[in-house]
């Protein structure tokens, strides 16, 4: 374990992002964490344009999606980052409240990684957060290309 | 309506022929049919004089006879043997030997006798066909009646299925709108207790040391009705599930069912003192996964509520209802519940017990009876406080036609 991939989150709750940063605090994951808080935004971050338009090459190891997002939403978010050949490698993760059997056959009909619903508690939640940071940042080979940092 | 037919027939005999047998043949009154009778008879006489004034020899008899069918075409059968007797008696009294006499003498007889026989079977021929037109008449009268009530009742089809298909975009609009308001509950409901509870946690976690005893006390209850909310709503979430989610039936072994779920729950209760005792069960038709989350329910109920007995029983078994159905009971000797409440039994949180002593959130018996609803089932409890309870639940049985009655109906 001497690399680490960047993490995406892509979550416009302000109090989610940090409790999902201080999960992945907690296991010193949070130091590659990007925090993008609509879909248009985390588009904008994958293609390098906008305000990320300067950010240096490279895709995260791992994206953590919400559905429920601002502008352009979680599943609109998926369906172009897999119709795109330079992204569609990104493991994506769906990590959303929905419990909803619709959602979760949208997203993996559009081909998402895993599917994680927010645990309401607290603990499981950190627990989740921490098991997706270590296993996508950590365990899991990022497809090549993807921005890599030694630890 | 006799004066309108009789006056305006006239005008339109010539432009239509068939309306105007139709007017005439709607004339009830007897003076008139009889009166017809008279004067047609009085016609022939009169052509029958001008065609003897013409030398023409022997025609009398036949324009009778046209006279006779004409009466008996239009007029019925009454005015037709007035035209017979007639036009016997005017053809008798002026034209058979001796003239201006009723008398017949013997070398005419047969020939008159023809003359009558000859009438009488025209007037039965034209009786016959009448009769004919006026049954003929009455079925078409009925069966335009019949195809007007059935237009009226097809416009009522219609309107009952447009007010049908209105209701249906209805119901799909507000099924719509529940699905989103579940919808909703689910990501906008579960977020911000999500937040309630991590920040408690993370106030707990940094502040355990400033805080009083009583203060760390309230922020327990502030996680644990935050813990509860979540579970209920998670709880009816499942629950509102159950209902939307497509059942996929197969076949299914409930004796195997019971076993592994059984299994799962003994796991659980290990160290505790229960008497289980499943007796033989059918193989059903239905959708596992529901079936499963039915026993699962029913079975832990059973061990949540047995656990102050010691040894607690457990029993699952069935019951043969009759050719269709099959009833499968969970039967413990628990803490039971006052019959006087079963009716709150499968209410959506409806709980006979307080939640310090037994905890749940009082979804399960909902669930299980939504699920038996929609296999065609029926549930019922059956209990008396501190003397166990009963429940039981009805399936339809894996026969082949249960199969094919529901690949008919889909």
């Amino acid at each position: 374990m001497t690399t680490l991939g960047r993490i995406l989150v892509v979550e416009d709750d302000p109090n989610d992002v940090e409790l999902t940063l201080t999960a992945l605090a907690d296991y010193n994951l949070a130091n590659e964490v990007v925090v993008t808080r609509d879909g248009q935004q985390a588009l904008d971050y994958l293609c390098c344009r906008g305000e990320f338009s300067t950010r240096s090459a490279g895709n995260p190891a791992v994206m953590l999606l919400d559905l429920k997002l601002p502008k352009v939403g979680g599943l609109e978010v998926l369906q172009q980052i897999k119709s795109d050949e330079r992204l569609k490698m990104i493991p994506v993760v769906v990590l959303t409240s929905s419990h909803e059997e619709k959602d979760m056959m949208r997203s993996y009909s559009l081909g998402v990684n895993a599917y994680v619903v927010k645990p309401v508690d607290f603990h499981e939640f950190v627990n989740a957060v921490k098991e997706l940071g270590i296993f996508w940042g950590v365990i899991n080979e990022p497809p090549p290309g993807s921005m890599e940092k030694l630890r | 309506m006799t004066e309108l037919a009789e006056g305006s027939t006239r005008v339109r005999v010539r432009r239509n022929l068939s309306f105007w047998n139709q007017e005439f043949q709607r004339i009830h009154s007897p003076i008139l049919r009889y009166g017809f009778s008279v004067a047609s008879v009085g016609i022939a006489l009169g052509v029958a004089f001008a065609l003897q004034y013409y030398q023409f020899r022997d025609v009398e008899l036949p324009v009778f006879i046209v006279a006779i069918a004409f009466t008996t075409w239009y007029a019925g059968n009454g005015p037709s043997v007035l035209a017979v007797l007639l036009s016997s008696a005017c053809f008798d009294y002026f034209f058979v030997e001796p003239l201006y006499s009723l008398e017949i003498s013997s070398r005419d007889l047969p020939y008159f006798l023809i003359f009558v026989a000859w009438a009488g079977i025209v007037a039965s021929f034209s009786a016959v066909r009448r009769r004919i037109e006026d049954n003929l008449r009455l079925a078409r009268d009925h069966l335009q009646v019949e195809v007007e009530q059935r237009r009226h009742r097809e416009d009522e089809i219609r309107k009952l299925n447009l007010e049908l298909s209105k209701r249906a975009v209805e119901l799909e609009v507000t099924n719509k709108e529940l699905e989103s308001f579940s919808y909703s509950v689910s990501h906008d409901l579960r977020a911000p207790l999500r937040h309630m509870i991590g920040y408690s946690e993370l106030l707990q976690k940094q502040a355990s040391s400033l805080l009083d005893e009583k203060s760390q006390r309230f922020i327990r209850t502030i996680l644990e009705s935050a813990k509860r909310m979540g579970n209920l709503i998670d709880d009816l979430l499942a629950f509102s599930r159950i209902g939307r989610a497509q059942t996929k039936k197969t076949r299914v072994d409930l004796k195997q069912l019971v076993e592994e779920v059984v299994a799962e729950i003994g796991q659980d209760t290990r160290g505790r003192d229960i008497a289980w005792k499943v007796g033989a069960l059918p193989v059903c038709y239905g959708d596992r996964s529901m079936l499963r989350l039915v026993v699962v329910n029913l079975v832990s109920n059973a061990a949540k509520f047995t656990r102050t007995r010691k040894p607690a029983e457990i029993e699952i078994g069935c019951v043969d209802l009759n050719e269709e159905e099959v009833e499968v009971f969970v039967r413990d000797n628990g803490a039971g519940f006052d019959m006087q409440y079963v009716d709150k039994l499968f209410g959506v949180f409806q709980r006979l017990h307080l939640p310090e002593q037994f905890e749940g959130t009082g979804i399960g018996l909902a669930t299980v009876q939504r699920i038996i609803h929609r296999h065609g089932g029926q549930v019922r409890g059956e209990g008396a406080v501190d003397h166990g309870a009963t429940f039981y639940f009805s399936l339809p049985k894996n026969v082949q036609d249960t199969a094919e009655r529901t690949a008919n109906a889909s």
